[in-house]
């Protein structure tokens, strides 16, 4: 059984042994070079003004090729879960169904359970391995960028760490589950991207900032945190929008609101004899108009410290869910497949 | 007469959802022959087929296979199923390989030499293969596993008739040589004529009639002559047709004993209008669908 595996995944196995060699290859051979900007630049081991040392050396390597190697490499770990569960999972049983030939398989002297126990067992690990090898190559080659960027915000936390094979692994269930059912491959392969996008923006949005407990600040909202203000000199009602900047350094804001001092959200009404178009000294006097209305900041947030715990926790769900699937894949094969 | 029995089943059902594929059947099919199963498209062979080698579970009914259930992945039964799939990319070496990994009784000899006697390269993909040929491999795998059953769902139906004769040959060749018994169906009669020595007609799940087929060739007559009223013919003698025109009537008759009369002609009956006889009566029976005379 593991050698028709293997002869029937080789072409596949090969290809995605390929990539990943190779992506890996690059992002290692430009980590020495990408370390050795954060040294010339001051960044890494400073002492004073590491914050704006940060952001000088993010910028820099940015604007070099390195901005480009992390792009694709966040795109490519975005898009690993739904290419392995398009080209992995959703074919490995649709397409036997497809062309009849589980009918010849099921009849050598193999178990339906045992077919289907090689199959996505061997081809299961090939893909914990391959999403695993490609997000520790970027996950180590991005450290120091991600240090200075923060790497709790979703675009950067969702292509690093394990969450990836939490997601690959995920995907090819949901696949190889989905052509079971579907019976047909291109259908199946088209169904399972959608599932797979879904279920990962489902999870970032909604499931993620539960995951671990969040993290309040409140705080009297002084000039100095007024961000931006936004209002129209046109509104009856004369509704301002505060902007105010988050106080902790690379977490993932949640909300951040402009609250009264008893707590309820507050949107105005603005004064037009300080803010507006008619106000005296620009936006200043707006900034010291508002500093003076006793108001307060409330922000909810994931602070860069919930990382790891968080990584853990929503690869587990994933894994979880993929251990579910697999389970109905055991029982569905061996009652209604045919 | 005792005869060990290959499949026995009763009141074997197969629905899907609210399509009912087999309703009912109880038949018995005995070990030791190759067994033609016959009956027009839907009537329940490919089902009962696959029920047999574990693919398809029932919905009602008793099925024993080889004394015990049926299980799906037994050494004991080989299975060549419609339209003989295989594996498009791969070779016809790596089927055999598939085999002989997936097999503990695989005979690794009998493979070989069966594909070298019909002239295979061993490299081609099995995708680029002639239907013949695909058939005929689709044959060597499931034999070389030396099933104690051997189960062949309308092999034949999609070749042509050299294709056709040279693959009904390879079985006749592997039977002789093993001894395994064989359940084959077909709608085509002329191809069963040709290698089963059982019969088994099945119309719309019910079996019209079994039996070996020298038995069942010598015990049906067809009777020509002028006006016959079927009810004079005497005790013992069954009616399966009759078709009666102004002037001449022409029954298919069952009766062990020879008719002797000199107002008739009596002549024997070949196994496809035998057959035909049975469906045609089937179908005007209930309302079935009828077989067409296909050569």
């Amino acid at each position: 059984m593991i050698w028709l595996t293997w002869r029937q995944f080789r072409t596949q196995a090969l290809i995605g042994a390929a990539v990943t060699v190779a992506v890996a290859a690059v992002f290692l051979a430009t980590r020495g070079s990408l370390l050795a900007l954060a040294r010339d630049m001051g960044y890494t081991g400073c002492t004073a003004d590491c914050d704006k040392l940060a952001q000088q050396f993010a910028r820099q390597a940015q604007s070099q090729i390195y901005g480009r190697l992390l792009f694709n490499g966040d795109a490519l770990l975005f898009l690993l879960p739904a290419l392995i569960g398009l080209f992995w999972g959703a074919p490995l049983v649709a397409r036997e169904l497809e062309t009849g030939t589980h009918r010849l398989v099921w009849n050598q002297t193999v178990s339906r359970g045992r077919w289907l126990a090689v199959k996505l067992g061997a081809i299961g690990l090939a893909t914990v391995a391959v999403a695993g090898l490609l997000s520790w190559a970027i996950t180590a080659w991005a450290s120091p960028l991600d240090k200075a960027n923060g790497w709790i915000v979703p675009e950067t936390f969702t292509a690093r760490g394990v969450v990836p094979i939490g997601y690959a692994a995920f995907a090819f269930m949901a696949g190889v589950t989905i052509g079971m059912l579907m019976r047909r491959t291109v259908p199946a392969m088209a169904v399972t991207l959608v599932v797979v996008a879904a279920a990962m923006a489902l999870s970032i949005v909604v499931l993620r900032p539960h995951l671990v407990a969040q993290s309040t600040y409140t705080g009297a909202l002084t000039a100095d945190k007024v961000g931006g203000i936004s209002l129209s000199i046109n509104d009856p009602a004369r509704r301002i929008r505060v902007e105010a900047s988050a106080p902790v350094n690379n977490a993932w804001v949640l909300s951040n609101d402009v609250v009264t001092a008893a707590g309820a959200p507050w949107a105005g009404p603005y004064d037009p004899a300080k803010c507006g178009p008619q106000a005296p000294s620009g936006p200043q006097s707006c900034e010291q108009w508002i500093a003076s209305q006793n108001l307060k900041q409330k922000v909810i947030y994931l602070g860069p410290e919930k990382f790891w715990p968080l990584q853990w926790r929503e690869l587990g769900v994933f894994l979880v869910v993929s251990a579910l699937l697999a389970a109905f894949c055991f029982w569905w094969i061996r009652r209604r497949v045919a | 007469m005792t005869m060990t029995s290959a499949v026995v089943t009763e009141g074997l059902t197969k629905r899907y959802g609210r399509r009912t594929a087999l309703s009912d059947c109880t038949l018995d099919i005995p070990a030791g022959h190759v067994v033609g199963l016959v009956g027009p498209n839907g009537a329940g062979k490919s089902t009962l087929l696959q029920m047999i080698c574990g693919l398809l579970q029932p919905t009602a009914g008793r099925l024993t296979v080889l004394g015990g259930d049926p299980i799906s992945g037994s050494p004991r039964i080989g299975f060549v199923a419609q339209d003989t799939p295989v594996y498009a990319g791969l070779t016809v070496e790596d089927h055999l390989r598939l085999g002989a990994h997936l097999n503990p009784s695989w005979d690794d000899e009998l493979a070989h030499h069966r594909l070298e006697g019909l002239d295979f390269d061993p490299r081609q993909k099995a995708g680029k293969l002639s239907g013949g040929q695909r058939a005929q491999l689709a044959l060597t795998v499931a034999v070389a596993k030396r099933p104690d059953l051997l189960l062949l769902d309308e092999p034949v139906a999609a070749l042509d008739p050299l294709a056709r004769r040279e693959f009904l040959q390879g079985l006749m060749e592997y039977v002789a040589e093993s001894g395994t018994s064989v359940v084959m169906s077909s709608h085509l009669v002329a191809d069963l004529e040709r290698v089963c020595d059982y019969l088994i007609v099945l119309v719309k799940s019910r079996v019209r009639v079994t039996g070996e087929v020298e038995e069942l060739l010598a015990s049906h007559h067809l009777i020509t002559g002028a006006r016959i009223d079927p009810a004079k013919l005497g005790p013992g003698r069954q009616v399966i047709q009759a078709r009666h025109t102004d002037v001449q009537s022409t029954l298919v008759v069952r009766s062990t004993a020879p008719i002797e009369d000199p107002a008739f002609s009596v002549d024997g009956i070949d196994l496809e209008d035998l057959v035909l006889a049975y469906m045609t009566e089937a179908a005007e029976s209930g309302r079935d669908r009828v077989l067409e005379k296909q050569r």
